[in-house]
């Protein structure tokens, strides 16, 4: 296997010194001390203790822990007393009131606001609170004109989620013009430039740490806790070694490996949920959240729990130039489609084409893909492919314009398509097509029945390159990401394996004997996004 | 009683109209739209707003209210009922294979309610004041008013996890082939559906049974010397019908409609169940084929319930 992960250097040397003073505006949230003073007048601690009953990680960073936190970083421990000393040297008006704004529909969310309420009314500040309806991700994410600096949404703090399949989606939100809270400054854009200008990750996570404590005193969010994902199995399930990890997208969990206690027949089911209830979702989008997802296609790439890509899948080996730019890929010779037919290097190179089309692309993935030679101009209609795809029987080269750092990253995530069963498709109707009723996949176990809405059946594929499945089949159940059905299909023991990141089913299935629970840790972060444009008059 | 039919019948199609407008309207204030569903705020937040909006593009979504509105009407009015926004499915495939499911739901529990309600409501009218009559009025009272998610609950809780007697849910499992197979999956929707269903008729019919028992014509069926079955059956129970009918009748729309809690509640694949996830979802095309189906089974269901009770009844006279 050729594998050359390469270091590259483009990143610039940078100082990371003082922030300098924000301009002073209408908004009181654009002084730093308030910023800060919140963040001590927030007691994480109690309320993951009591309201979210330990299950959550107290957040000092918007980066998770592990390998891209950085050390020493101001936790901003409950400390109602500092709160109140930063506030009156900001010369706080008491009579103000933040509106604050959320999008969930839980009652957790709800009892949240209120804790918050209460313990800013402890230390001087008034907050109200409110659900964004209607079109939220306007309300949430508009960033102000061109030449503007005045916010362009209505709220003071937006309490929401990061859900980051790579670190730099946690700061790329601050990028000049396409912020919506954050005012941009030289010295932001110059690491956002570092971290995403480099694929060297000693070199990324440098710039990442300087990030973390540019932002520990700036506080554009304030980070209150990381989500956990909760993974859920039966006893009658044997992983056989297999890794635990992000199970909202792709890695490498071993399911050809899995055993499972053979039923009063002596088949090995594993009942799942997350099954199709009207049509199986596209995996562009979110390529790892629905059990179709994981089991029908394959991945150029495999990746490690933590979703770094750490060998082949569809892929026998890949070369990454010494600058980054050029990345080649040798598939397979004996990968097939579940209807015989070969995957070649043309599905996915025309999978990349049809991909950039698709409104509803992932972003990772949208923008390794926007940074291909000439994707510009195809998407914009100027040119019939893309210029940087080669693709000749079973070799792809991709020629980038300009460095992507997540360029394996997507292709430890990215699924391509048949294009002799989805080459007709148009890409604004992607989701749309027939396909969908009964996609035909590369990965490790094809469908066998689809009773849509009641369950769909997937057996190994006895041609898969990477050998024969153990198990004899999966069943999955229909249910959306939230499944409220969790609890009760697990009783009834029609649930071998699942995930979830819901409190209360976390603690009824702990309760279950036949249940075990194992907590991941994901780049799920939750944070108060602070808004610290001037804000219009009213 | 034709003409009567008919001018019904021609009274539908304004009614239909106003009721999809209403309808269409009542989605177009309810806040979000289909884009918000596919790609939630955690996901969009890593979108651009031009993707966004090309997605709302291409499902239509950024056409006026009255264009859609429009567009669809001429559509349906041409026989086509569309597809599903989110997954592109006809609606027409839809609704044949979810309609199975709440037919034969509502026709049990519709069966076995009116079965049920109309003789334990016979028999409370005809013990009256007895323990009997006392105990099946508090069964009733219950049975009208607690929640049926909370029967539907206590009845898994109780049939499918302590006793594990019965499936906790769905419909179709792998293997399944005849009615005989699901029958199990069958039985404790359609008891739970049946058993609220059976309250309200139980009490309607007791009431009714009271009424005619009290009418003078009952004195004089007696005071010709009939025997007491044929007095409370034929003179009494016939004329106690009506009201029960019409209590009927308008449950029979939710052979279409479904009944949407039990279904939830018992993973019960069905129109409700649909219904749910397309108004969750905006899926403003289903969201109407449904609506609109379960409003003409209402109104067809009113139609056959006037023409029963003249039937039933000789002294009603349609006019």
């Amino acid at each position: 296997m050729k594998r050359t992960l390469t270091a590259l250097a483009l990143s610039t040397a940078l100082s990371v010194g003082a922030l300098p003073a924000l301009a002073e505006s209408a908004n009181p949230l654009s002084d730093e001390r308030v910023r800060q003073a919140i963040a001590y007048a927030i007691d994480m601690e109690t309320i993951v203790d009591t309201l979210f009953e330990g299950k959550a990680i107290v957040a000092d960073s918007m980066i998770p822990n592990g390998f891209w936190k950085a050390d020493g970083l101001n936790t901003y421990a409950y400390d109602p007393d500092k709160a109140r000393a930063l506030l009156e040297e900001a010369n706080w008006d008491e009579d103000y009131v933040l509106d604050v704004v959320f999008y969930y529909g839980d009652q957790l969310t709800v009892d949240l606001m209120t804790v918050l309420q209460s313990q800013l009314a402890d230390v001087g500040m008034q907050m109200t609170y409110r659900k964004l309806e209607g079109d939220v991700v306007t309300q949430l994410t508009a960033v102000p004109e061109t030449g503007s600096d005045t916010s362009a949404v209505d709220w003071d703090i937006a309490y929401g989620a990061k859900a980051a399949l790579v670190m730099q989606e946690y700061y790329n939100v601050y990028m000049d013009g396409h912020s919506t809270y954050t005012p941009t400054d030289d010295q932001r854009n110059e690491l956002i430039r570092r971290i995403n200008g480099t694929a060297d990750i000693d070199e990324q996570r440098a710039a990442f740490v300087d990030f973390q404590k540019l932002e520990n005193d700036a506080l554009s969010d304030i980070p209150l806790y990381y989500q956990q994902l909760y993974i859920f199995e039966s006893d009658r399930v044997d992983r056989m070694g297999g890794l635990y990890g992000n199970a909202q997208f792709n890695y490498d969990w071993g399911i050809l490996d899995w055993e499972i206690e053979p039923d009063e027949n002596g088949k090995r089911i594993l009942y799942t949920n997350k099954g199709p209830i009207q049509f199986f979702f596209h995996p562009w989008l979110n390529p790892g959240l629905r059990i179709g997802n994981k089991v029908l296609w394959d991945r150029l790439l495999s990746a490690d729990g933590s979703l770094v890509p750490n060998g082949p899948q569809l892929a026998e080996s890949w070369e990454v130039s010494s600058d980054g730019l050029t990345v080649s890929f040798d598939l397979q010779d004996n990968a097939t489609w579940h209807d015989g037919t070969p995957v070649t290097a043309e599905d996915v190179s025309w999978s990349i084409h049809t991909a950039l089309k698709v409104p509803a692309l992932n972003g990772v993935l949208s923008n390794t893909f926007s940074s291909i030679e000439g994707a510009e101009d195809y998407k914009a209609g100027n040119a019939d492919s893309i210029a940087g795809i080669t693709a000749d029987g079973d070799k792809l080269t991709l020629q980038f314009a300009v460095l992507d750092p997540n360029v394996l990253v997507s292709f430890g995530q990215f699924a391509p398509m048949p294009k002799h069963l989805l080459g007709d498709v148009n890409p604004l109707e992607f989701q749309q097509h027939a396909y969908w009723q009964n996609p035909v996949g590369n990965g490790p176990f094809r469908i066998e029945e689809v009773k849509m809405n009641d369950f769909a059946r997937f057996v190994p594929y006895e041609n898969y390159y990477g050998g024969t499945a153990k198990i004899d089949e999966i069943v999955a159940f229909p249910s959306e990401d939230n499944d409220p059905n969790v609890v009760k299909n697990a009783a009834a023991g029609r649930l071998d394996y699942g995930f979830t990141k819901s409190v209360a089913d976390v603690q009824a299935l702990e309760a279950m004997e036949h249940m075990r629970v194992i907590a991941a840790d994901i780049p799920y972060t939750r944070s108060l996004r602070m808004n610290a444009y001037p804000k219009q008059p009213d | 009683m034709l003409t009567y039919t008919l001018r019904r019948i021609m009274i539908l199609i304004p009614m239909l109209l106003v009721i999809s407008f209403l309808v269409y309207l009542g989605l177009e204030l309810t806040p979000g739209d289909a884009v918000e569903y596919m790609i939630p705020p955690d996901v969009a937040n890593t979108l651009s707003r031009e993707a966004l909006d090309e997605l709302r593009e291409a499902l239509g979504l950024n056409k006026s209210f009255l264009e859609r509105y429009w567009i669809w009407l001429t559509n349906v009015l041409q026989g086509n009922f569309g597809h599903s926004t989110s997954g592109g499915v006809p609606i027409s495939q839809i609704f044949l294979d979810r309609l199975p499911a709440t037919i034969e739901l509502s026709i049990l529990a519709l069966f076995f309610s009116t079965v049920i309600g109309c003789t334990l409501g016979t028999i409370s009218a005809l013990r009256r004041g007895s323990a009997s009559d006392s105990l099946l009025t508090v069964a009733g009272m219950l049975g009208v008013s607690i929640p049926e998610f909370f029967f539907g609950l206590v009845a898994i809780l109780t049939f499918a996890l302590n006793l594990a007697w019965l499936p906790v849910g769905g419909r179709l499992l792998p293997g399944y082939e005849t009615l005989w197979d699901r029958l199990p999956n069958l039985i404790l929707p359609a008891l739970v559906l049946s058993l609220m269903m059976t309250a309200g008729v139980m009490r309607y019919s007791r009431a009714a049974m009271l009424d005619a028992l009290s009418r003078e014509y009952i004195r004089t069926a007696r005071a010709k010397g009939l025997p007491e079955w044929r007095v409370n059956f034929v003179h009494g129970f016939r004329t106690a019908l009506t009201p029960v009918i019409v209590l009927i009748g308008f449950r029979l729309p939710t052979l279409i409609g479904g009944s949407v809690i039990i279904e939830q509640v018992f993973q019960w694949p069905g129109v409700g169940n649909e219904f749910v996830t397309a108004v969750r979802s905006q899926d403003y095309p289903l969201v109407m084929m449904i609506a609109l189906f379960s409003v003409l089974a209402m109104l067809l269901a009113s139609l056959i319930i006037d023409i029963l009770t003249a039937l039933i009844d000789p002294r009603v006279r349609l006019e």
